[in-house]
């Protein structure tokens, strides 16, 4: 079996659940101080995907960026050589599909040939959501890719937006 | 029963108010024992409180008179005051304890690397191999004692872990480990160095063309050497060897021009760079320090036995060719002409030594024209020669003495010449290759053998 390693960000505003996220996705990872010590926090994920009916091994090497300004200038490194991201945003507050744009942008100019996924965290908040699907849809259409509507929280389509990058990338 | 015993005992004194008494006694035991119950009532607790106590006691008392008990009541509580006064008054202890533990480390310590040193220093004194050689040679270029090179030599380092890591990426090339046993997650470890690289060059090396080289945490390190595409990352216990860096680049240099079209479009295979394992395992190997001296040795045995032919090769051509240029197959002569219009003089002066002057200087013919007329004032003596002939090559010189001016001729062996005089070890002969043509100068005595012995009329006092 061919055995791949990719890197793999994590892009969005401040506290929309990218660490939960990737809590739910990866077991084993470094202890979260990381990201408040140095902006990042890096865990991994390996799964097997089929995408022309061979069996692949992808082992995604998460890195869990800071929402915060205070990191806004480190980003740049830290994206640097990235093979896909994940962008995140709050289905609960608006601005944040607004920032992913921003987000995915810079992504790109750094790693023009990457890959991307749009992953609408938060769905278990039923009555607060406030971004709907034509929203999301219009931002995956731009960046050529699918949107998912997840929940850290249940654990809903996680797997699902991981894997669906995993097979992007192979 | 006790009391009912007494009671009879009495009974039988024959005194009157002993009898009353014992009248009386019936009633008197009957409240006795009333009165007992009733202290066992009030009092019962009590005793058996005492009871305890002396029982107590006794324990006690048998404890603090044993030794062993003691010590093991005491060393718990011993322990714990002395962690709980450490931990309150740390200074207070170390400058109550510095006095004797202090000492005592530092005596050890000296006497510890004294030993050491003796060691070393008997080793190196009684061995002479090459390896010590080098050794004291090293010492004496950097201006230390041999021994003390040796001990530095001897300190400890290992290599633990070896990483090849994407720069850009921070993915995992190759993970080389002395202990596979206990393999860290390697992945996870290349992306976060990766990290704390961007990080330390984001935050301190803005504008800079560094990098970060070494991370220090306790005993270990972690060396760290860049090249275009990848770095190399090596956890390493004790102090660093020379040479250790240097073959950390070449070899990280090595791996990323010979894969510079893999890494610059890595696509994370994770087995595209498993060929260049057996290029990083000599790093990691326990004993690299000795191998890598070994190999410098061999170079610098390999050098100096090259400069040694080298030179034996130099000396014998250069002899050889000198031999050529100064004294061709035929000697190079000069020829004075017979134009010998001098008249022999019984006691040759020094005035009448032909002077050659340095115009006199031959071509490499054999053909050589004299230049140069003698000097000699002529005297009607006839001139008295011996015969000799050369034992051994030896230059013409114009005079007597190895400091004098050299004629460039040189008179080979056996060559028949004759002796026109002497002066001290020195002989003055004239040598002639053919007619009418001679050379004469002096040459050492030592070099010509005569038939005959030098007539005191050809000694001269003066050679000028």
């Amino acid at each position: 079996m061919t055995s791949f390693r990719k890197k793999i960000c994590l892009l969005g505003d401040y506290s929309v659940g990218k660490t939960s996220l990737i809590r739910r996705f990866v077991h084993n990872r470094f202890d979260d101080k990381y990201i408040s010590t140095i902006g990042v926090n890096v865990s991994r994920k390996t799964v097997s995907v089929s995408p022309a009916g061979n069996v692949v091994e992808v082992t995604m090497m998460i890195w869990d960026m800071a929402g915060g300004e205070e990191f806004s200038q480190m980003q740049g490194s830290y994206l640097r050589g990235a093979d896909g991201a994940i962008l995140v945003c709050d289905l609960t507050r608006a601005h944040t599909l607004e920032q992913l744009e921003t987000h995915a942008h810079n992504f790109l100019r750094i790693n023009p040939a990457s890959k991307l996924v749009i992953v609408a965290n938060k769905k278990d908040l039923v009555n607060q959501v406030l971004l709907t699907g034509d929203q999301l849809d219009t931002l995956a259409v731009a960046f050529d890719t699918r949107y998912f509507r997840t929940s850290a929280k249940t654990g809903d389509e996680v797997e699902s937006a991981f894997r669906f990058l995993a097979q992007l990338l192979v | 029963m006790k009391n009912k015993e007494v009671v009879s005992d009495t009974s039988t004194t024959p005194d009157e108010d002993q009898t009353e008494l014992i009248e009386q006694r019936p009633v008197d035991s009957q409240s006795e024992s009333t009165l007992e119950l009733l202290r066992a009532i009030i009092l019962g607790e009590d005793r058996q409180q005492i009871a305890d106590m002396e029982t107590e006691l006794e324990q006690l008392e048998q404890r603090v008179t044993d030794p062993d008990k003691l010590i093991a009541i005491i060393t718990p509580v011993m322990s714990q005051a002395i962690r709980r006064t450490i931990r309150d008054s740390r200074e207070a202890m170390i400058e109550a304890l510095y006095p004797i533990v202090g000492t005592l480390v530092m005596r050890a310590v000296a006497e510890a690397i004294r030993d050491l040193a003796r060691t070393v220093d008997a080793q190196m004194r009684t061995s002479f191999d090459f390896s010590t050689l080098w050794r004291r040679f090293q010492a004496r270029l950097g201006g230390v004692k041999a021994s003390e090179l040796t001990l530095r030599d001897a300190l400890p380092f290992h290599v633990s872990e070896l990483f090849l890591i994407h720069r850009e990426k921070g993915l995992l090339l190759l993970h080389l480990s002395s202990s596979p046993d206990m393999t860290p997650d390697s992945d996870l470890i290349s992306s976060m160095l990766t990290a704390i690289r961007d990080f330390v060059q984001d935050s301190f090396g803005q504008g800079k063309t560094g990098q970060l080289n070494e991370i220090q945490y306790g005993e270990q390190s972690i060396l760290l050497e860049t090249a275009s595409h990848v770095y190399l990352a090596a956890v390493v216990d004790g102090v660093t060897p020379t040479g250790f860096r240097t073959a950390m680049r070449e070899r990280v240099i090595e791996i990323s021009h010979a894969y510079e079209d893999t890494l610059r479009n890595y696509d994370g295979e994770v087995k595209a760079l498993q060929n260049t394992a057996p290029s990083l395992q000599s790093l990691i190997e326990n004993h690299y320090s000795k191998q890598h001296s070994n190999q410098v040795q061999k170079r610098v045995l390999v050098g100096v036995m090259g400069l040694l032919i080298c030179g034996i090769l130099g000396c014998v051509l250069g002899g050889w060719g000198w031999q050529r240029l100064a004294s061709p197959p035929t000697p190079v002569v000069v020829v004075v002409t017979a134009t010998s219009t001098a008249t022999p003089s019984p006691t040759p002066q020094p005035t009448a030594t032909p002077t050659f002057t340095p115009s006199l200087t031959p071509t490499p013919t054999s053909t050589a024209t004299p230049t140069a007329t003698p000097t000699m004032s002529p005297t009607a003596t006839p001139i008295m020669v011996v015969a000799g002939t050369m034992v051994g090559s030896a230059w013409v010189h114009v005079a007597p003495g190895d400091d004098t001016e050299r004629l460039t001729v040189a008179l080979e062996r056996d060559l028949s010449v004759e002796v026109l005089g002497a002066f001290q070890d020195w002989y003055r002969v004239r040598w002639s290759p053919q007619s009418g043509a001679e050379v004469v100068g002096w040459v050492p005595a030592r070099w010509v053998e005569t038939v005959d012995p030098i007539p005191p009329e050809l000694v001269t006092p003066d050679p000028n």
